[in-house]
C-alpha cells in the first residue's frame, strides 16, 4: 500500500525545505545571546607530561573572560565516558593522544580567544609515544593507562583494555579435516568519519540548571552524563539536539559538552564551543585493526573452520573501543555455516585520539579480512567466489552464530540479485576484473524508545520522538508512520525532536536501529490512540469494542467504514481538545550473552564491482558498483537509497583513499581536508546501483528493518577482489592507493 | 588570523612603493587561496597587505602583442581556461589550469600567484617551463623580463626583490608547430595536490621539452635535441634511456604524505611516455 | 586591536554598508556579522566547498576570501535564491530528488548548481560533476544531488 506520503512512498524529506533555503539551524548556527566564545588549547605533542600552565599573558588580551585550567575543576578531575569512566574532563597531569585539551579560553570575540589561546605558555615533558599494535602488545611496553583507573583484573597491567573469546566447536579437532587451509594477516587503517559539520556545543546556566545545545547523536546519554558530572539532577539538565549536519558515528557520546558545562558555569554565562575540522579530526577517528584469518575449507568449498585473531587499535581512552571490537568480532565468521569458529579479540589502547563508533562499527574492518581470506581460500581451490558464498550461506531461519539470533532473511536472494546485476559469470577485457562480497553486521542488542504522538483536534498530528536526525531522514518516517496508521495527509504531521524537557526518552540513535526501535515505538503510540478511539466510540454507540478494528487509517464498525480523522472529531466533539498516545518499544538486555544481548536484526549486504586497473600506475577505476541490501521494508525508497549510495560512496573511500597519518611521534600529520582525502564527485563508480530486497520481513513497523550501514561493510574485499581480479595483485593492507596497487603488482612479478 | 593593514593602492607604482616601505613585513595579495590559508594558520604575519585587485594594469586580462600572449597577474585560471587563443597556442596550459583546485578555486586563483607562490606542485609551471614564459616584473628602477626558468629558485622562493611584483606573464606563440601536453598524478580522480606535474612538448624540428615537478625543490625543465623522443617512428625501448636520463634529477621528498619517494621515480617515465605520446599526436595533427 | 574599514557590499540583493575587520573572512562576516547562517563553515581551506558563495555571479569559497575584498561587489548567499519565499526551480529539484540528507553541504552545492545552470543551461553529466567537484559531501554519494541538478534543467531532461 503505498498511501499518497504514507509508507513505501518517497516523501519529501521533512526539514527538507530548511536545507534548500539555509534557515535549518545547526548546532553552530544558532544564536544565544551574550555567549562566550572558546578555543581549545592542545600540545603538539601525543603524549607529554604537563609541568605548568601559564595563562597570565592569555588574560590580558583584552576580551578574555577566563582560562579554564585543570585546577579550575573539582578535584579529583572528573572522568566520564560511554563504557569506562576514564576520560577526564580536561587532561589530567598528562596529555595522552595529540589534541588532548590542556586549557581552554573563554573571551568576547573569536579573535581574543584565539589569541588568547596562541598566548597561554604551556611548559611540558615529551614522553614516548605508543600509536602501533606491535608498540603497544611488546613485552614490557609502557602502559597507557595507569592501573589505578583501570578495572582490576589479569589485563590490567598491559595496554590491552578488553579481551574476548567467542566460538564454538573445537576448531584444532577439525583443521586437519580441511583439504585446504589459507592464513593471512589483513590490515585495516584508522580512519575518520569527516561529518561535514565539525562538532559543537553551548551551555548555558539555567538557574539551578543547565541547557546545553550539541550536535550529539545520543542527546538522552549526554543528559545523563552531564547531570552526573555535574552534581545536578537529570531533571536540571536540559539538552537540546539541532539535527547534526552528518555524524557517521562520530557525534555519539559527549566529548567536549562537560568541558563546556563547567566553563558556563563557571561565567554564569553562555559558554560556546565551535570545533576547527582538524581539532574534529582529533577529537574523533574509528578504530584500526589488524585481523589473522585461518580459513580451512574442503575441496568442494563447504568451510570446516574459521579462526580469527582480532586486534583493534583504540585509543588513550575507552571510549567504545572494547564495545566496537567485541561486537565486530562476534560475527567475524559472517553469515555462513562453520562448524568450528574460534575468535580472539583485543581492544588495544595506545596513545593516539580515543576511537568512537564509525559507521558499521567494527565490521567493515573484520568483514574485510574474512572476505578477502574467503577469496584466497576459493582460489585456492579452484572454487568460484560467488558459488563459494552462496553453498555456506546460511538459510533464512538458520543460525550463523549457534544460539544467537538466526537469519532474518533469505540472503541468499540479496546475493544472487547482486551477482545478476553484475554480471557474474560474464566475460571482461583484459585489465578488468570483478569482485564480490558479503556483508552481515547486527543491529541493536538492546533498547528502549518512547514516542508520544498527540492527535490534536482538527486531525494534524504532532509526533514526538527523540532520534536524532543526522541525514538518515528519521523524521520522515516517523511522520510517514504517523499518517499511514492515523489516516491524516503527511503535510499534516510535524514531529518533534531534540529536546530532552519535552520528548520522551530514547536510548541513543545508532546501530541503525530507528526505523525499528523508535518506528515501532511510534507505531505503539499510534496504536494507542486508535484503542482510545475504538473505546470511545464503542461507548458512544453502545456497541461491543470487538465489533470495532482499526487499520491504516480506516475505522470499521459492522455498519460503516470511517476516516479516522472523521472519527477523532466525533469523539472530541463540541468541547474539542486532542488523543494522545504512548508508545514504547524495548529490546531487553541479556546479560549472560557476550554482547549483553541477541541481535535485534541484521544488516545485510551484497556488493559487487567491476573495476578497471591502471597497471603502469596502480590507478583503479571502479566501472561499475553493484550494493544490494535486505532492508525489510523501504520505508521510504528515495531515503533508503540516498543512505544506501552515500554509504557505498563512503565505502569507495575508506577502500581507495582514507587513512590517518600518524609522524614518528604519534602526532596526526593529516588533519584537515587538505591531505586526509574523502570522494568528491568525479570519484563515484562510473556507474553505482543500489537494490534493496523487500520481504517485510524485519521487526520493525510493516516489516522493516535498519539499514544504513549495510552499503559500506563489505566494499572493501570486493574492491580488493576486483583489483586482484583485474591484474593479479593482492593487498592485504588498505587503503588501496595507487601506489599500493602498484606495489602489489611489482612485488607479484 | 592576526590584524594587519590592509592597502588597496591603485597603481603598481603605489605598490612597489608599499613594498619598499614594508619589505618582508608585507605580502600581497591577488587570489588569495595560498595566502589566507597562511594568514589563518599564521604561517605568515605580514604588518601589510597589499590588495592588488583595484591596479588598473594588472586587472584580468589576456591580450597578443608583439608575437606574446600577455596574461595580466589578476588573470585567474578560469579566464585563462576559457581563452581561444591560450586554447588554441598553448592547450597543456589549459589542461594545468583545469587541475588547479574546484572551480571555486580556479575562479580565483592567479596564474601569478600559482608561479609566486612557489610551490615544487605548482601545477601550471611545467606547461610555462615547456612554452618557455617570461615573467614580466616591475620594481623601483623600472621592469625586466625574466624567462620562468629563472624566476623559479626553490620550495617558497622566486628570483623577485624585496621591493617588486609580477606584473604579467608573457608567451610567445610559437611560430613553427608546437605541442605539448599536461599530466599528472594524484590519490583520487577529484581534485587534488600532485604529487607529479609533468608536461612534455615536442616541436617540428624533433626537440622534445620535458618540464615536471614535485619531485624536488623546484619544477625543472630538460630538454632533449637528440630527435629521438620526438620521434614517432622510434620504440618505447629506444626512447626508455632518454626519458630515464631526463628525469635523473629528480629528488622527491622521503616524507611526504602525498606518495613515496620510490613510487614517484617509477611513475615519472610512465607519465612522462604518456604525456610525450600525447604531445606527438597533437603535433601530427597540427600538420 | 583591528583594523576595521567600511565596505559596500549588495547582499542578496540588499544593498549593506558596513565596517568588518581587515582580517575577518567573507564567510565569518556573512554569518557572524549580518547573521546569514545559511553559508557553512567546515574545512576552511578552500577544500570542501560547505562555504561558497556567488561573488559578482561567479561561486567562489567565502573562507579564502577577506571581506574587505567584496567591497562594490555583489554576493549571493543560499538566502539569496528563490523569490519572495518561494523555492526555485533547484531547490524543489532537491527535494524531489532527495539531495538534500543532513543538508550541511546543500546550501554551498545549491550555489554551485546554480552557477553552473546561469551559465550553462544544458550542462551535461560531466559537466555537473565538474560544477559540484568542489563540494564535499559525505551523506549523499553525489547521485542524487547530480539527479537534482539535471532535473532543474530548463525544460528538463537528464
Amino acid at each position: 500500500m503505498k498511501a499518497q506520503g504514507g509508507v513505501g512512498a518517497g516523501a519529501h524529506r521533512l526539514g527538507g525545505i530548511g536545507r534548500v533555503t539555509g534557515a535549518q539551524l545547526y548546532v553552530a548556527d544558532i544564536p544565544v545571546a551574550d555567549a562566550l566564545h572558546v578555543k581549545l588549547v592542545t600540545l603538539d605533542c601525543a603524549h607529554a607530561r604537563i609541568l605548568s600552565i601559564d595563562s597570565a599573558a592569555a588574560e590580558q588580551v583584552p576580551g578574555v573572560v577566563f582560562v579554564m585550567k585543570p585546577e579550575d575543576l573539582p578535584q579529583p578531575i572528573p572522568r566520564f565516558g560511554p563504557q569506562y569512566q576514564d576520560r577526564p574532563v580536561m587532561a589530567d597531569g598528562e596529555v595522552k593522544y595529540h589534541g588532548e585539551v590542556v586549557a581552554a579560553v573563554a573571551a568576547e570575540t573569536k579573535d581574543a580567544a584565539e589569541e588568547g589561546a596562541r598566548l597561554v605558555k604551556v611548559e611540558y615533558e615529551a614522553l614516548p609515544a605508543i600509536f602501533t599494535l606491535e608498540a603497544a602488545l611488546a613485552p614490557g611496553a609502557e602502559l597507557v593507562q595507569d592501573p589505578s583507573i583501570r578495572r582490576p583484573g589479569p589485563l590490567t597491567g598491559t595496554n590491552v583494555l578488553s579481551e574476548y573469546h567467542f566460538g564454538w566447536g573445537d576448531v584444532d579437532a577439525v583443521a586437519d579435516e580441511a583439504d585446504i587451509i589459507v592464513e593471512h594477516t589483513y590490515d585495516w587503517a584508522s580512519q575518520t568519519q569527516f561529518a561535514i559539520e565539525p562538532h559543537g556545543c553551548i551551555a548555558a546556566p539555567d538557574s539551578d540548571g543547565i541547557i546545553v545545545w550539541s550536535s550529539i547523536q545520543h542527546p538522552y546519554q549526554l543528559q545523563k552524563t552531564l547531570a552526573k558530572v555535574l552534581g545536578m539532577p537529570m531533571s536540571k539538565v536540559r539538552v537540546f539536539a539541532p539535527d547534526p549536519g552528518g555524524a557517521f558515528g562520530g557525534k555519539q557520546h559527549p566529548k567536549l559538552e562537560p568541558l563546556v558545562a563547567f566553563m558556563a558555569l563557571r561565567a554564569d554565562r553562555p559558554v560556546r564551543l565551535i570545533l576547527t575540522l582538524e581539532e574534529a579530526f582529533q577529537a574523533v577517528r574509528s578504530a584500526g585493526a589488524r585481523m589473522t584469518v585461518r580459513t580451512g575449507i574442503n575441496s568442494d568449498g563447504t568451510l570446516v573452520f574459521q579462526d580469527f585473531v582480532d586486534d583493534f587499535l583504540v585509543g588513550a581512552y575507552g571510549d567504545t573501543g572494547d564495545r566496537i571490537s567485541a561486537k565486530a568480532s562476534f560475527l567475524s565468521a559472517g553469515p555462513y555455516r562453520t562448524p568450528a569458529v574460534r575468535i580472539t579479540s583485543r581492544a588495544v589502547l595506545s596513545h593516539t585520539t580515543p576511537c568512537h563508533p564509525m559507521r558499521g562499527f567494527g565490521i567493515p574492518q573484520v568483514t574485510w579480512a574474512r572476505e578477502s581470506n574467503l577469496d584466497e581460500a576459493a582460489l585456492a581451490a579452484g572454487v568460484d567466489r560467488l558459488e563459494i558464498r552462496l553453498k555456506n550461506l546460511v538459510k533464512y531461519g538458520e543460525e550463523h552464530v549457534p544460539g544467537d539470533t538466526p537469519a532474518d532473511g533469505d540472503w541468499a536472494q540479496t546475493v544472487r540479485k547482486a551477482a545478476s546485476e553484475i554480471g557474474w559469470g560474464t566475460p571482461l577485457p583484459k585489465g578488468q576484473g570483478r569482485g564480490i562480497a558479503i556483508g552481515v553486521k547486527s543491529g541493536p542488542t538492546t533498547g528502549l524508545s518512547y514516542s508520544t504522538v498527540r492527535f490534536l483536534g482538527d486531525g494534524s498530528v504532532l509526533v514526538f520522538s527523540g532520534t536524532s536526525d543526522m541525514g538518515q531522514g528519521a523524521r520522515t518516517i516517523y511522520a510517514q508512520i504517523a499518517a499511514e496508521e492515523l489516516g491524516v495527509p503527511l503535510a499534516h504531521v510535524s514531529v518533534v525532536m531534540g529536546d530532552t524537557s519535552v520528548v520522551p526518552y530514547d536510548q541513543q540513535t545508532s546501530a541503525s536501529r530507528s526505523s525499528v526501535l523508535m518506528g515501532n515505538a511510534v507505531l505503539n503510540a499510534c496504536r494507542d490512540i486508535q484503542r482510545k478511539l475504538r473505546a470511545r466510540v464503542a461507548e458512544m454507540e453502545g456497541i461491543d469494542e470487538k465489533s470495532i478494528t482499526l487499520d491504516r487509517g480506516v475505522m470499521r464498525l459492522p455498519d460503516r467504514e470511517e476516516p479516522i480523522p472523521a472519527v477523532l472529531k466525533k469523539v472530541l466533539g463540541p468541547m474539542g481538545g486532542e488523543v494522545v498516545g504512548n508508545g514504547e518499544a524495548r529490546k531487553d538486555a541479556l546479560p549472560e550473552h557476550p554482547l549483553g544481548g541477541t541481535a535485534l536484526f541484521f544488516e545485510f549486504n551484497c556488493t559487487a564491482v567491476d573495476v578497471a586497473v591502471d597497471t603502469e600506475t596502480g590507478e583503479t577505476t571502479i566501472l561499475r558498483h553493484v550494493t544490494v541490501g535486505d532492508v525489510g521494508l523501504a520505508l521510504n525508497p528515495v531515503q533508503v537509497t540516498g543512505q544506501d549510495e552515500g554509504a557505498a560512496v563512503m565505502g569507495v573511500g575508506l577502500s581507495l583513499m582514507e587513512h590517518l597519518i600518524w609522524d614518528g611521534e604519534g602526532r596526526t600529520r593529516n588533519l584537515g581536508a587538505i591531505d586526509y582525502r574523502i570522494p568528491t564527485s568525479k570519484d563515484l563508480p562510473l556507474e553505482l546501483v543500489s537494490f534493496s530486497v523487500e520481504n517485510a520481513d524485519g521487526p520493525g513497523p510493516y516489516g522493516v528493518k535498519g539499514i544504513s550501514e549495510g552499503s559500506l561493510l563489505c566494499t572493501a574485499p570486493a574492491v580488493a577482489a576486483a583489483v586482484r581480479d583485474a591484474c593479479g595483485a593482492v593487498i592485504r593492507d588498505l587503503p588501496l592507493s595507487p601506489e599500493r596497487v602498484w606495489r602489489a603488482i611489482q612485488e607479484q612479478s | 588570523m592576526q590584524s594587519f593593514r590592509y592597502a588597496r593602492p591603485t597603481t603598481v607604482e603605489e605598490a612597489i612603493a608599499l613594498l619598499e616601505e614594508h619589505g618582508d613585513q608585507a605580502k600581497l595579495l591577488a587570489g588569495g587561496t595560498d595566502l589566507v590559508i597562511e594568514l589563518r594558520n599564521r604561517w605568515r604575519q605580514p604588518k601589510v597587505v597589499i590588495d592588488l585587485k583595484r591596479i588598473e594594469e594588472l586587472r584580468p586580462s589576456i591580450r597578443e602583442e608583439d608575437g606574446r600572449l600577455v596574461i595580466t597577474a589578476g588573470t585567474v585560471m578560469a579566464e585563462i581556461s576559457a581563452d581561444e587563443r591560450v586554447r588554441r597556442h598553448f592547450p597543456a596550459l589549459v589542461e594545468a589550469a583545469d587541475t588547479v583546485g574546484s572551480i571555486q578555486i580556479r575562479n580565483r586563483a592567479t596564474l601569478a600567484g600559482n608561479i609566486c607562490n612557489g610551490s615544487p606542485a605548482a601545477d601550471t609551471a611545467p606547461p610555462l617551463l615547456v612554452y618557455g614564459a617570461l615573467m614580466v616584473i616591475a620594481g623601483a628602477s623600472g621592469r625586466r623580463r625574466v624567462p620562468i626558468d629563472e624566476f623559479i629558485v626553490g620550495p617558497g622562493k622566486v628570483a623577485l626583490g624585496a621591493a617588486e611584483l609580477v606584473t604579467a606573464i608573457e608567451l610567445p606563440i610559437p611560430e613553427q608547430p608546437v605541442a605539448a601536453a599536461y599530466t599528472r598524478m594524484t590519490r583520487r580522480h577529484g581534485t587534488d595536490l600532485a604529487s607529479i606535474t609533468l608536461c612534455c612538448g615536442v616541436d617540428a624540428t624533433g626537440t622534445t621539452r620535458l618540464a615536471y615537478g614535485s619531485v624536488g625543490p623546484r619544477a625543472l625543465l630538460v630538454i632533449d635535441e637528440t630527435g629521438v623522443l620526438a620521434n614517432p617512428a622510434a620504440t618505447d625501448e629506444e626512447k626508455a634511456p632518454v626519458l630515464k636520463r631526463m628525469f635523473s634529477a629528480a629528488s622527491p621528498s622521503p616524507t611526504s604524505m602525498r606518495a613515496g619517494p620510490e613510487y614517484r621515480v617509477a611513475m615519472l617515465p610512465v607519465l612522462g611516455a604518456r604525456a610525450l605520446r600525447t604531445a606527438i599526436e597533437r603535433l601530427s595533427s597540427t600538420k | 586591536m583591528n583594523d576595521t574599514l567600511p565596505i559596500e557590499v549588495t547582499v542578496n540583493g540588499r544593498l549593506r554598508s558596513f565596517d568588518v575587520a581587515v582580517n575577518h573572512t567573507l564567510l565569518e562576516v556573512l554569518r557572524d556579522d549580518l547573521g546569514l547562517t545559511g553559508t557553512k563553515e567546515c574545512c576552511v581551506v578552500g577544500e570542501c566547498g560547505a562555504c561558497t558563495v556567488l561573488v559578482d555571479g561567479t561561486p567562489m569559497n567565502s573562507c579564502l576570501m577577506l571581506a574587505v575584498e567584496v567591497d562594490g561587489s555583489e554576493v549571493m548567499t543560499v538566502e539569496g535564491l528563490g523569490l519572495e519565499g518561494k523555492l526555485d526551480r533547484l531547490q524543489e529539484a532537491f527535494l524531489d530528488e532527495g539531495a538534500a540528507q543532513c543538508g550541511f553541504c546543500i546550501p554551498g552545492q545549491l550555489m554551485s548548481a546554480h552557477a553552473l545552470l546561469a551559465q550553462n543551461p544544458h550542462p551535461t553529466v560531466e559537466d555537473v560533476n565538474e560544477a559540484l567537484a568542489g563540494n564535499l559531501c559525505r551523506c549523499a554519494g553525489y547521485q542524487q544531488i547530480r539527479a537534482a541538478v539535471l532535473a532543474a534543467v530548463q525544460g528538463g531532461g537528464r
